[in-house]
């Protein structure tokens, strides 16, 4: 298949996709219980003032026609207002989804770092030091849960050694000026190293939890698809023909094993990009996870619907992307 | 190519030169099976040589222990595999690597599953070509699609950048033979290459294997557990069952008059597949868990006297060929 159809093709599913995502979420926040209009007007007002702020917010009309006018405000890129900031959400997300995307890029690269070539070492050595290694910290880090290992990083590093700064938010120091919304990536464009490195310090512990975490099930897999591919006939005949072990390894076996992995590092990555939640709460962090769930308790409808949304898009172009890569990596995939 | 090749006389050295090789497994206690019970084979040069039994008769550990790639868990209990004289059991990992592909080289079942479904087919051919000289990328590619050319395959110049997956089952083993063959072995073993073909294809393949062998003046050693296609294809013949050489000789004698009762279960069992009724040796193959006392074959045999029964039998030549029975 052609690859501009297919991504085309791919597009459009997407939209489909959202459009079912925004539905289901839609319907859901309108049928939790609670009425914003009392949280906005607060305990002291009168029932006309409610009822004058519930018709004014449209909740008053039936669940299709709030729905249809929800559509029509997203297709001009209006995803309304959180009564909560008194912001536009399209301002609020903004302000956090670069916190939640810095962090989450930055652990899926510590995650990929270690579980990766763990996974596959240990695949090679059966039994081995590596291998034992490997065992004891993948079966660690998917039993432990991610805020409480996040709080012992704390209590470790920060209340005890004193190595890591207090979780405060997303630096310490000065906020670098405005280009991309990454604190670390534009402190580098602005050349200001200071600010880099207390943007940088605020992200080691919420980003090494995080690693552990998403880290730990890829070792599994990486290490079950490489001893998978050792074994499979095709390294057997070229073992069989004198190929040396390291092309063996690299050449051979390694691109089999990185595809379906690779397919794993995606799913990953799309669950960091739609925020994690404990972690932000546990780190104090200004991201997308911490503000749908302050948004949720407040029955800020807004903010909890785009940040589902927002969800449900970075899972989509994640994908897209990785079945691009696969799409030109993957022979198998062209014909 | 290399026509400075001696005749194949039955007095020269052999080739392959397996002698007494039993082989175990060793995966705790209560699994320990020997399932290579002290096997004897010669290949001569430049001949055809295939080895017959059913499944489990130990054909293809025989053929995993020449190219030094036994399973997880067994090992050489004893014996020697000499090729051209070298002894190949203890030989250091580097030597067998740099032996296999210009000296011996094997081809498996299911060729579609030996070639890497990521790499092209002509990749992978001319990087055991590099492996193996110091052809650089280029020549190395030249010789690749050479060899598919020779090997059958239309379009090799544009089939070499083709991946597994875009060729046909009979193209793929015509690939899997050209990388088998890059490197001019003198030795190719074949183990049940036509498994999963169809008939006509595997009458083509077996037929290009032949060719292919004969031209460079190299030894074929045919695994398989078909009877029809050892006839078709080798002038030699040898019967194993229970990991262990039964019988061995021309092709034609040992299949028209056996000498071992066990060959002539085999033929029979082969000869009623064709007429349509099924023939079953009664009895059970013996489970190997030690080494055998007996003729492994005594319990089954219509023939069993009181002697099968001390010890094993030797292979011992007789006529134009080599039995393991005391009554022959």
């Amino acid at each position: 298949m052609h690859l501009a159809v297919y991504v085309l093709r791919r597009l459009a599913y997407m939209l489909v996709a959202l459009f079912g995502v925004s539905l289901v979420a839609f319907v859901v926040t309108r049928l939790l219980p609670g009425n914003p209009a009392y949280m906005i007007v607060g305990v002291m007002a009168d029932e006309s003032t409610v009822i004058a702020v519930t018709e004014r917010l449209g909740l008053d009309l039936p669940i299709h026609e709030q729905y249809f006018r929800y559509i029509q405000q997203l297709a001009s890129g209006d995803l309304g207002d959180s009564w909560r900031t008194r912001n536009p959400v399209t301002t609020d997300i903004g302000a956090r989804w670069p916190a939640t995307i810095e962090l989450g890029s930055a652990a899926l690269i510590l995650a990929l770092g270690w579980s990766v070539p763990l996974g596959i070492v240990s695949a090679l050595r059966r039994r081995s030091f590596s291998d034992r290694l490997a065992n004891a910290l993948s079966g660690f880090g998917v039993s432990i849960p991610e805020f409480f290992l996040g709080m012992i990083l704390l209590l470790v590093f920060f209340a005890t050694l004193e190595w890591a700064p207090p979780a405060l938010g997303r630096t310490l120091g000065d906020v670098p000026p405005h280009t991309t919304g990454f604190y670390t990536i534009d402190a580098i464009l602005a050349g200001d190293w200071e600010a880099f490195k207390a943007a940088a310090v605020q992200m080691i512990l919420p980003a090494v939890t995080l690693a552990v975490t998403v880290g730990a099930p890829m070792v599994r897999v990486t290490r079950g698809f490489m001893r998978e591919t050792m074994a499979s006939h095709h390294i057997r005949s070229a073992r069989a023909l004198g190929v040396p072990e390291r092309s063996i390894v690299l050449r051979h076996a390694l691109p089999n094993v990185l595809l379906p992995v690779s397919t794993m590092g995606a799913i990953m990555y799309g669950y960091l990009l739609g925020g994690t939640v404990l972690v932000e709460f546990v780190f104090a962090r200004p991201g997308i996870g911490k503000y749908a769930i302050d948004s949720i308790s407040e029955s800020d409808f807004a903010p909890v619907l785009a940040a589902v949304l927002l969800s449900a898009l970075s899972y989509l172009v994640v994908y897209l992307i990785m079945d691009i890569l696969h799409f030109v990596i993957d022979p198998r995939t062209r014909t | 190519m290399t026509g400075s090749r001696a005749t194949p006389t039955m007095d020269a050295p052999p080739l392959l030169d397996i002698e007494n090789l039993a082989v175990g497994f060793r995966t705790g206690t209560e699994d320990a099976s020997m399932p290579l019970q002290g096997v004897n084979l010669r290949v001569p040069r430049s001949s055809r040589m295939s080895l017959v039994g059913e499944s489990g008769s130990g054909k293809s550990l025989t053929a995993a222990a020449v190219i030094g790639m036994l399973p997880e868990g067994a090992e050489i209990l004893r014996g020697s595999i000499r090729l051209d004289g070298e002894e190949l059991l203890g030989a250091s990992k580097r030597r067998l690597r740099d032996l296999r592909g210009p000296q011996i080289a094997i081809m498996f079942q299911n060729p579609r599953a030996s070639l890497n479904p990521v790499l092209t087919v002509g990749g992978q051919i001319a990087e055991v070509i590099r492996t193996h000289s110091d052809a650089g990328r280029r020549d190395s590619h030249l010789r690749a699609i050479d060899l598919l050319d020779q090997m059958g395959v239309p379009d090799a110049r544009r089939r070499a950048g083709d991946y597994v997956h875009q060729y046909s089952g009979g193209m793929a083993q015509r690939a899997a033979l050209a990388m088998a063959l890059s490197c001019q072995p003198d030795l190719l073993i074949a183990d049940e290459p036509t498994t999963g073909l169809d008939a006509t294809l595997q009458q083509q393949v077996l037929e290009l294997v032949v060719e292919q062998v004969t031209d460079r003046g190299a030894s074929l050693l045919l695994i398989t557990h078909d009877i029809a296609i050892a006839r078709q294809t080798c002038e030699r013949t040898a019967v194993m069952y229970a990991g262990r050489v039964m019988e061995s000789g021309p092709t034609a004698s040992v299949t028209s008059s056996p000498a071992n009762p066990y060959t002539t279960a085999l033929l029979r069992a082969f000869a009623t597949v064709d007429e349509g009724r099924m023939y079953a040796i009664p009895g059970t193959v013996p489970t190997l868990l030690d080494p055998l006392v007996e003729c492994p074959f005594a319990s089954r045999c219509p023939e069993v006297g009181e002697e099968c029964r001390d010890g094993v039998p030797e292979l011992r030549t007789i006529a134009d060929r080599e039995v393991a029975c005391v009554k022959a």
